[in-house]
């Protein structure tokens, strides 16, 4: 049979592991994915609903069989109901991840959590001050407890709204106030969507989608982004670092220890372990060279971004990192680990080890994290996976690591500008840059591996736009070479400039998937300066191979926020025309933007320009028509 | 009398007609006490992936002349004249495999079955659910599928309603009914999705 690993992914490591897979009998995310086929056309339209037991249900697309649930719902109803619950979904997810932090800032605060300190107090103080704490004169271990409760408090019902709220732009503020979708608390927004999507609750699929608008933004506005604040504190706020990328990163000759999940909470002190010099001698006696830590998905982007860590690959690849036999240890905590990697893990000498309280998988050894006991246990399992180096059998390791850029948080990009938005500004204004997107979002085994995300940026750059990206996306382009300075080749001759005069990447790496705020905190940037909305700028968002929930609360919450948002593969929606036409259409009367659905990356890159040029031309700026 | 007819432009892939095919041929004919039987009762239904990720549900014709009839040696293989189906016989069957062989839409497996003695793989194919038909049910596939992928009718009738389709859609001023906007749109984005796959 001849081999269609080029149908299944772009990447070169990921086609000759998936080979190496094939001969090792490995059963990967794409065979279980053919396995699926045909998937059902009822929960791909988003017409079967399974919320309550006088059903299950579904409605007929072709209006013949049953076109309500046994409660009377009809597909306007049940489609919305259940995207709704996706953004629930999503939005918990985040901002789940944000209340650990937050714990763990308290636990600091108290003494209680050897190991993690405050490692960025400016930051605390900054963001303190934003919560309305005191902070003059006072020790940082109180402001850092008082901040902890007043985070804590976004989180309950004794507010009214969040207190992040406030780094959106006013008209933006006006505009949630006006359609009443004003986030009041993060835990409440998520609560009340599956209050409202139970039966006989609420059954107006318009009012229903504007909840879910307001759950994303309880999440953007909220759970992400004290996720991404707090981990700035605890762990230091970004700048810019060299490091390297794809599977070649594994080290023949280290013990390689890969960190898999989203929480910089364990990952970090993992980091600090394998730093440790006790720990890189023992792995010396032991005949290894040294430590090696690598990533794999987000938690990696957060290593990545505060310590240049390498990252070995992005969602669809986790399976085939393991394939390698080269990884000592793969440690995961939560979201997006996929239950198989204990099973793939059982053909090699690899140890899994599940780390959170909340996320246990098949074939991984549970070893509870906490803030109390974290630093210890880090150190504990790293001299094992320094134990597990002289059971490594075969290692393959057949692509040599590409260069990369990563770490531009906000601050980071404005000190790269030399202090202000204003240069960045002069070049939209000027035209040199046409505008910035953000190209954000997973892997989908229904998408071309990577594809989606590389043929995006590239043409997106060589139009003059601006990347900035996060998440699997921002591993796929950093695979693909665009986050170096010498990438400027790449990118249109505005951009090339300009980018080469500040000497940064045309592809800037903002992060992990809860650091798409640092995408909202920059536009709020541009539109303040332009004493303009967020739905004016020429901006956009895209998710070309998009696959999870929290996904459809980023999308969600980019468009309440008024950023025009291109989604690769299309949500769950298309049983209900009305529900398609209201995102896609009616959303800009409400919000200022709407959703589009390109699988084509080409093609989205043509929507995503033409967006631009249109809000250019309202803003007075020169532009094209295309 | 009436038949099952396939409409495969209204299958959406959902597969309900294989569970509830398997579960009409178990001992129990209840789901949730079909799946925990022995032998496992298996779908005499399959459905298929088409170029685009769409489903195909595929059954046995009951073709005349059979080709798995011709190839039966043992003769185990039979019409039910009356009502047109194809039947194996279990007690006959050897399990060589010829009809398989000869069928030319791949819709006969061999495995252990209800019907057949214990521990013995035999040819099994769908029998038009002949019990069910003789209490005055409709065949198990038919009575699930809510998309009017698979009817039990008159062909002739069937037949006539498409006529009259295909009369209406050349009068003047006809819109062809589109049959659902929705599935066309998911369709033409899953279409989309896996041309650009290819075209990469």
């Amino acid at each position: 049979m001849s081999s269609t690993f080029h149908l299944q992914t772009i990447t070169e490591d990921g086609q000759l592991l998936l080979k190496k897979a094939q001969a090792d009998q490995i059963e990967t995310v794409w065979d279980r994915h053919q396995a699926q086929l045909p998937q059902c056309g009822y929960c791909d339209l988003g017409l079967s609903c399974r919320n309550c037991v006088m059903g299950p249900c579904r409605v007929d697309p072709f209006g013949e069989g049953p076109q309500q649930g046994v409660c009377g719902a009809d597909a306007d109803i049940i489609v919305a109901r259940n995207l709704c619950r996706m953004i629930a979904a999503g939005a918990a997810s985040h901002s789940d991840h944000g209340r650990d932090l937050v714990e763990v800032l308290a636990q600091v605060a108290k003494g209680q959590a050897p190991g993690y300190a405050i490692r960025d107090p400016e930051k605390l103080k900054s963001v303190a001050a934003e919560y309305g704490v005191e902070t003059l004169g006072k020790d940082i271990l109180v402001i850092a407890g008082e901040l902890a409760y007043a985070m804590q408090e976004d989180y309950g019902t004794r507010i009214t709204e969040l207190a992040l709220l406030k780094r959106a732009p006013a008209k933006r503020r006006e505009i949630w106030k006006k359609v009443g979708i004003t986030p009041r608390g993060i835990d409440r927004e998520t609560s009340e969507m599956m209050h409202r999507t139970h039966m006989g609750v609420d059954n107006g699929w318009q009012s229903l989608l504007l909840q879910g608008l307001r759950n994303a933004l309880s999440d953007g506005w909220g759970g992400s982004m004290i996720a991404t604040d707090v981990s700035d504190i605890l762990f230091g706020t970004p700048s810019p670092k060299p490091t390297s990328v794809n599977v070649g990163v594994l080290k023949k000759d280290q013990v390689n220890i890969v960190v898999h999940g989203h929480n910089p909470v364990v990952s970090e002190m993992i980091l600090m372990a394998a730093r440790s010099s006790e720990l890189i001698q023992l792995a010396q006696s032991k005949g290894a060279a040294g430590i090696n830590l690598a990533g794999v998905c987000c938690t990696g982007n957060e290593l990545l971004m505060r310590h240049g860590i390498p990252m070995a690959g992005n969602h669809l690849m986790t399976e085939l990192v393991l394939s390698t036999g080269a990884v000592e240890m793969m440690l995961v905590d939560y979201q997006c680990i996929m239950p198989s990697l204990g099973q793939v893990a059982s053909c090699y000498h690899t140890r899994m080890i599940s780390t959170s309280d909340k996320a246990r998988f098949p074939g991984m050894e549970h070893r509870e994290f906490h803030p109390e006991n974290a630093e210890e246990l880090a150190k504990t399992l790293v001299r094992e996976a320094i134990e597990n180096f002289d059971k490594r059998r075969k290692v393959y390791l057949p692509v040599e690591p590409v260069q990369s850029i990563g770490g531009f948080s906000v601050e980071a990009i404005v000190g790269a500008l030399g202090g202000s938005a204003a240069p960045l500004i002069d070049a939209i204004k000027a035209g040199k840059i046409r505008g910035a997107a953000g190209i954000v979002g997973c892997n989908n085994p229904k998408i071309l591996h990577d594809y989606g995300h590389v043929t995006l940026a590239r043409r997106l750059i060589e139009n003059d736009i601006l990347v900035v990206d996060t998440g699997c996306a921002a591993i796929a382009t950093a695979k693909a070479g665009f986050k170096m300075p010498d990438a400027i080749q790449f990118a249109g001759p505005g951009l090339k400039e300009i980018c080469g005069a500040l000497g940064i990447p045309p592809v800037l790496h903002l992060g992990s998937c809860v650091d798409n705020v640092r995408i909202l905190m920059l536009a709020s940037a541009l539109a303040n300066a332009l004493n303009a909305d967020i739905s004016d700028l020429p901006i956009a968002g895209a998710a070309p191979e998009w696959y999870s929930e929290k996904a459809v609360s980023i999308g969600a919450y980019f468009v309440a926020s008024g950023v025009y948002t291109v989604l690769g593969p299309m949500p769950p929606i298309a049983g209900s025309l009305n529900v398609v036409k209201l995102l896609t259409e009616g959303l800009r009367d409400v919000v200022g933007a709407v959703f589009a659905v390109e699988p084509d990356p080409e093609k989205s890159a043509i929507l995503i320009r033409r967006h631009i040029e249109e809000r250019r031309k309202a803003l007075g700026l020169g532009f094209h028509t295309l | 009398m009436n038949q099952v007819i396939v409409h495969p432009e209204r299958c959406v892939g959902c597969m309900q007609c294989m569970a509830a095919c398997a579960t009409a041929h178990s001992r129990t004919r209840q789901l949730f006490s079909a799946i925990r039987e022995t032998p496992l009762p298996k779908s005499r239904i399959h459905v298929g992936v088409g170029l685009y990720d769409e489903g195909f549900p595929n059954r046995c014709r009951h073709c005349n002349p059979a080709p798995c009839m011709l190839a039966c040696l043992p003769g185990a293989i039979y019409r039910d004249w009356r009502t047109e189906t194809v039947l194996i016989d279990p007690d006959h069957c050897i399990n060589c495999a010829s009809c398989a062989m000869a069928c030319p839409f791949g819709v006969i497996r061999y495995h252990e079955d209800t019907s057949a003695p214990p521990k013995k793989a035999v040819a099994i194919k769908c029998d038009n659910c002949l019990e069910r038909q003789q209490q005055g049910q409709a065949p198990a596939c038919v009575e699930v599928c809510k998309s009017g992928a698979l009817t039990f009718e008159d062909p002739s009738k069937a037949l006539k309603r498409k006529t009259d389709q295909v009369s209406q859609s050349i009068s003047a001023g006809f819109d062809i009914p589109q049959g659902s906007p929705g599935l066309t749109l998911l369709n033409t984005i899953k279409r989309a999705q896996i041309a650009v796959g290819k075209a990469a």
